[in-house]
């Protein structure tokens, strides 16, 4: 048996176990795969806590099946993309156990550490539309909490402050205090480098170029076309999740990606996520 | 109309009363989380009622147009619907209003709105100004037909945001405090279903 028919099978005696062999409409049909479905975020920190049952009701933390072991387990196992992804069972199987462990279970929620969301968009940018890339996080602010752009990757910043180095370079010469800086006049044009004319760690931000154009009308945000989590809140793992729009019991957010990392995979790995150099 | 002042005001009550703990606290007690879910889930069923009679072709102009007015008092100002399709991946933003008007403009003969019997309703989170935001997920089945033949079929997810304030009001000279729930931006995206 295939481990997509396996668990298909597993998803179907949790969601519907009692449910005995009749005529199944298309309509309860289609029910039971909402049901099924991890509809919201919130939903998947429900299930991944073990804090919900299976009709989405949730239990009162003095209930004996809130965050019980089983149910996570239970729970944790559908909380897989089973269609795409790659990663072994035993990985998947450390994964569950290290979470759902007696003496020190680790729970998600959206005040959870370390974890993000890209946001692909599209921006109106010189009469053109196109892509950009936001990473989101959850900060405390006021009385509550809010989401706030951290970083973007837009691909025309990408070269707009590329500096030159050595002797290629555009500078301006070493005696050029004697004239009272009157060379500025040639360095600070539109369309040039003004970027070499920095110091030699000179490090743009990006973010504050993104403002200022949003707030100048240069960039103008049209859509936000997918998104997708990534995880580091548990101890020495990394997974990401994306939304399942598809037929079946297996959709809604799911985990798509799971690694075991140490801190300079961690780190590896945030600068490909980020797309830094 | 009357008859929906009445059902928020009785459910509303109830989360007054039952909120005197939690009112001290500033915070919302899980059990009237609960009496709050309940509200929010009336104002979702209430708007899926009026997307029922906007979209139905029997509907006389005049009276979709007071029913989008009624629709209307359940949303913040400004709220948007963000539209998306299997198609079309891309969000299309459109206020409440708009959306209604496209909808009671569809180009059918008979257009039959349903809802399935599956929500969820997410935890309540407090935002930097202290009201609280939630959003309750639905599924909508649209059928739209032209003559005898079915034209257009697809169920859509919505996810509706809920914000919920606390609020206050005069009776018999008391000044009672209660939680309210209002409808803001939805999300709704075509499944594969």
């Amino acid at each position: 048996m295939s481990r997509l028919t396996l668990l298909t099978s597993l998803l179907f005696i949790f969601f519907f176990q009692g449910v005995q062999a009749q005529i199944v409409s298309e309509d309860e049909e289609i029910e039971r795969q909402l049901l099924a479905s991890t509809k919201q975020l919130n939903q998947f920190f429900n299930r991944f806590n073990g804090e919900e049952d299976t009709k989405g009701r949730k239990f009162e933390p003095d209930d004996r099946q809130y965050r019980s072991e089983r149910i996570r387990k239970r729970y944790l196992s559908i909380l897989f993309d089973e269609e795409n992804a790659e990663f072994s069972e035993d990985l998947l199987k450390t994964f569950i156990e290290q979470v759902t462990d007696k003496d020190n279970p680790q729970f998600l929620s959206l005040r959870s550490p370390e974890w993000f969301a890209v946001v692909n968009t599209t921006f109106k940018y010189k009469g053109k539309e196109e892509p950009l890339t936001l990473y989101m996080q959850i900060q405390q602010e006021g009385l509550g909490y809010e989401w706030v752009i951290s970083d973007l990757v837009f691909e025309p910043y990408n070269t707009l402050f590329d500096k030159q180095r050595g002797e290629t370079k555009e500078f301006l010469h070493p005696m050029s205090h004697e004239l009272d800086f009157m060379n500025l006049r040639k360095a600070l044009v539109k369309g040039g480098s003004p970027e070499s004319y920095t110091l030699a760690d000179f490090k743009p931000d990006l973010l504050t170029v993104f403002l200022y154009e949003v707030k100048m009308g240069l960039l103008e945000f049209q859509t936000v076309n997918r998104l997708n989590f990534h995880f580091f809140s548990i101890d020495g793992w990394y997974f990401q999740l994306n939304n399942f729009n598809r037929p079946g019991y297996n959709t809604g957010w799911l985990i798509s990606d799971l690694a075991q990392v140490n801190d300079s995979q961690k780190e590896a790995l945030l600068k490909i996520i980020y797309d830094k150099k | 109309m009357r008859s929906n002042i009445l059902k928020y005001t009785l459910v509303t009550l109830f989360v007054v009363m039952g909120s005197v703990n939690a009112l001290a606290q500033n915070a919302v007690d899980p059990n009237r989380e609960k009496a709050i879910d309940s509200l929010a889930l009336e104002k979702v069923r209430d708007l899926g009622k009026y997307i029922r009679i906007i979209g139905n072709k029997e509907t006389p102009y005049s009276e979709s147009t007071r029913v989008m007015d009624r629709a209307e008092e359940l949303f913040a100002p400004d709220s948007e619907m963000g539209v998306s399709s299997l198609a079309r991946e891309e969000i299309e933003y459109y206020k409440v209003r708009e959306y209604f008007q496209r909808l009671r403009a569809l180009n059918y003969d008979k257009v039959t709105i349903e809802w399935y019997d599956i929500h969820y309703i997410s935890d309540l989170e407090r935002q930097p100004d202290g009201r609280y935001v939630g959003v309750v997920t639905i599924y909508q089945k649209f059928e739209g037909r032209s003559g005898d033949q079915l034209s257009y079929k697809d169920t859509t997810k919505k996810d509706i945001t809920i914000y919920v304030e606390k609020k206050e009001t005069q009776i018999a000279g008391r000044t009672i405090e209660f939680w309210d729930v209002i409808l803001g931006d939805i999300r709704v995206s075509e499944t594969s279903i």
